[in-house]
């Protein structure tokens, strides 16, 4: 296809070739400024293949840029489906523990158990049932947020902020670490966002519940609020064991538990709704870990005024 | 006394087969239709005196069979179960007049303590307040359709949550609503924060209604359990 559009360059050439041929009765033309004999066929000719050679350089650039764009798309197309197949295989393992523990518990109910282990295993796969209605709620949080229609009020970050370390302070686990917030106030406080407090506070609760949960006890959290002229920036960091490099860019898909993240209860979709409910405010995450020293994740958003403009 | 018939209408064989026993346990006499269709067609032969009914489900759903029982003037309690739980969904429940709607997946206990709780409301062959296109108490007035709360003839300012809130609390007048079930209710959602996202919303209300939680008006706390509203509400055409 490419290439046979490149042939178009070719017709003024092929056109001046015909034009010479035509011209080739016809006597050479007087030149009276500089006495050169050149016949109508040559200067035909030499149009021709100038005209071509310029169609010719324009081409080039154009065809090149749209070449590396399909590659690009086909990259993205690529990761996409490999991202996808990835969720299906997480998903898949997420729902087929729950279930093995279900109908084995289910086996043990039929088969008539003493009224104690009867208990156990209704209890058993009751929580199993719940485990797959959270990880369903989860899910459709996810989901909904892509729809889901945003309040858009002003939202004072730094009481939000206090708000949701009092909360994580409320946790279990909470009184071994030190956890810590830290609120400008020179030369001017953190401005007010415009968006959804119930999602902001949300994807902020969720960061620290991570740093919580994947710290050890003796470890420190901090909060950090500040606003570089284009932003405001949320950051919660951790003095925590850190993610492996090659597991850092993958911390953002849907249901993904690294390493470190085996035995720690939760679904793998906390980053996840947080970079969404971040994007559906004009914002951006980003996360940079170092093993052995710790991790922090970064929240940007438009301060309210920009978001009002947006 | 007679038992109180419940029609539950649900496509999925699975969830009747095991809510209909449950139901009858807890002493309601129950039918079952697989769509809305059947559903329309079973009210107009049996009469129940309540129906649970699924939103997603083949040749007519839930939401449209709603529509055309209260075109036709039956009143019959409605309560919808929502599934795909996008917040539109939800309000349009209750813009067509469904008296209650429950997420799945739910707990079935709930089911009937919600079942119990539109009966107690409900008024036979009366238009439910969930019907009402106004709802007024005093001189406060809340339009459901414009989405818009007044005082006497000032306009509140309100953020939508509040108002949605607003909205449950009173067409469910002088109901014990925990803060779970406004939350599953009006946002959709749990929240990590749970009880907090709820009080922060309260306070909102209360502050721009000027209602005294000591002497309230309008919300009264339940202490360790949520919420009621005990204004008087009436449905304005």
């Amino acid at each position: 296809m490419r290439w046979r559009r490149c042939t178009v360059a070719l017709i003024p050439l092929v056109a001046g070739l015909v034009a010479s041929l035509l011209f080739t009765q016809i006597a050479a033309l007087p030149n009276p400024i500089i006495y050169v004999h050149i016949d109508a066929g040559t200067v035909a000719s030499l149009v021709g293949l100038a005209l071509s050679i310029l169609a010719g350089i324009g081409l080039v650039p154009w065809e090149w840029a749209r070449w590396r764009g399909a590659q690009r798309e086909a990259g993205i197309r690529a990761r996409a489906a490999e991202e996808r197949l990835r969720f299906l295989q997480r998903l898949d393992h997420e729902l087929k523990n729950p279930l093995t523990a279900m109908r084995a518990g289910l086996a043990n109910l039929a088969n008539g158990l003493g009224p104690e282990a009867q208990g156990q295993a209704l209890a058993s796969v009751e929580a199993q049932v719940v485990r797959l209605s959270q990880l369903t709620a989860d899910l459709r949080k996810l989901a909904e947020l892509e729809t889901r229609s945003l309040e858009r009020v002003p939202v004072d970050i730094a009481e939000l902020l206090q708000e949701a370390v009092a909360l994580a302070q409320e946790q279990p686990g909470a009184a071994s670490r030190q956890l810590t917030l830290v609120l400008p106030q020179a030369p001017w406080p953190v401005p007010d966002i415009l968006g959804d407090w119930d999602l902001l506070f949300l994807a902020i609760y969720n960061l620290l519940d991570n740093a919580q949960k994947f710290t050890r006890p003796g470890d420190t959290v901090e909060v950090r609020a500040s606003e570089d002229g284009t932003h405001v920036v949320v950051e919660v960091a951790d003095t925590g064991p850190g993610i492996p490099e090659e597991e850092v860019p993958r911390v953002w898909e849907e249901l993904y538990r690294g390493q470190g993240a085996r035995g720690v209860p939760g679904s793998g979709l906390g980053l996840a709704l947080a970079r969404a409910i971040a994007e559906r405010h004009g914002g951006r995450m980003a996360l940079r870990s170092r093993v052995g020293q710790g991790t922090v994740v970064t929240m940007r958003l438009p301060p309210g005024d920009i978001a009002h403009r947006r | 006394m007679t038992s109180t018939k419940i029609l539950l209408v649900d496509d999925e064989q699975a969830i009747t087969a095991n809510l209909s026993p449950f139901l009858e346990r807890a002493g309601f006499v129950v039918t079952v239709a697989a769509d809305g269709k059947e559903a329309v067609r079973q009210v107009g032969d049996s009469g129940p005196d309540l129906i649970i009914m699924d939103i997603l489900m083949p040749r007519l759903d839930g939401r449209e069979a709603l529509r055309r029982l209260r075109q036709a003037g039956d009143w019959t309690p409605v309560i919808l179960l929502t599934q795909v739980g996008e917040s539109t969904e939800r309000a349009m429940a209750l813009e067509e007049g469904a008296d209650d709607y429950l997420n799945k997946p739910f707990d079935p206990h709930e089911l009937v303590a919600r079942i119990r709780a539109v009966l107690r409301r409900s008024r036979p062959g009366q238009p439910s307040l969930a019907a009402a296109r106004r709802l007024a108490c005093g001189d406060l007035m809340l339009d459901r359709q414009s989405r818009r709360v007044y005082r006497g003839h000032a306009e509140l300012r309100l953020t939508p949550k509040a108002i949605a809130l607003l909205e449950y609390l009173m067409t469910h007048a002088d109901e014990l609503l925990t803060r779970e079930r406004l939350l599953d209710t009006v946002w959709g959602w749990d929240y990590p924060t749970g009880t907090r996202t709820v009080d922060t919303r309260i306070a909102e209300l209360r502050r721009v209604l000027e209602d005294d939680p000591a002497q309230p008006r309008y919300i009264e706390t339940v202490p360790g359990l949520g919420y009621r509203f005990v204004g008087d509400v009436e449905g304005v055409p």
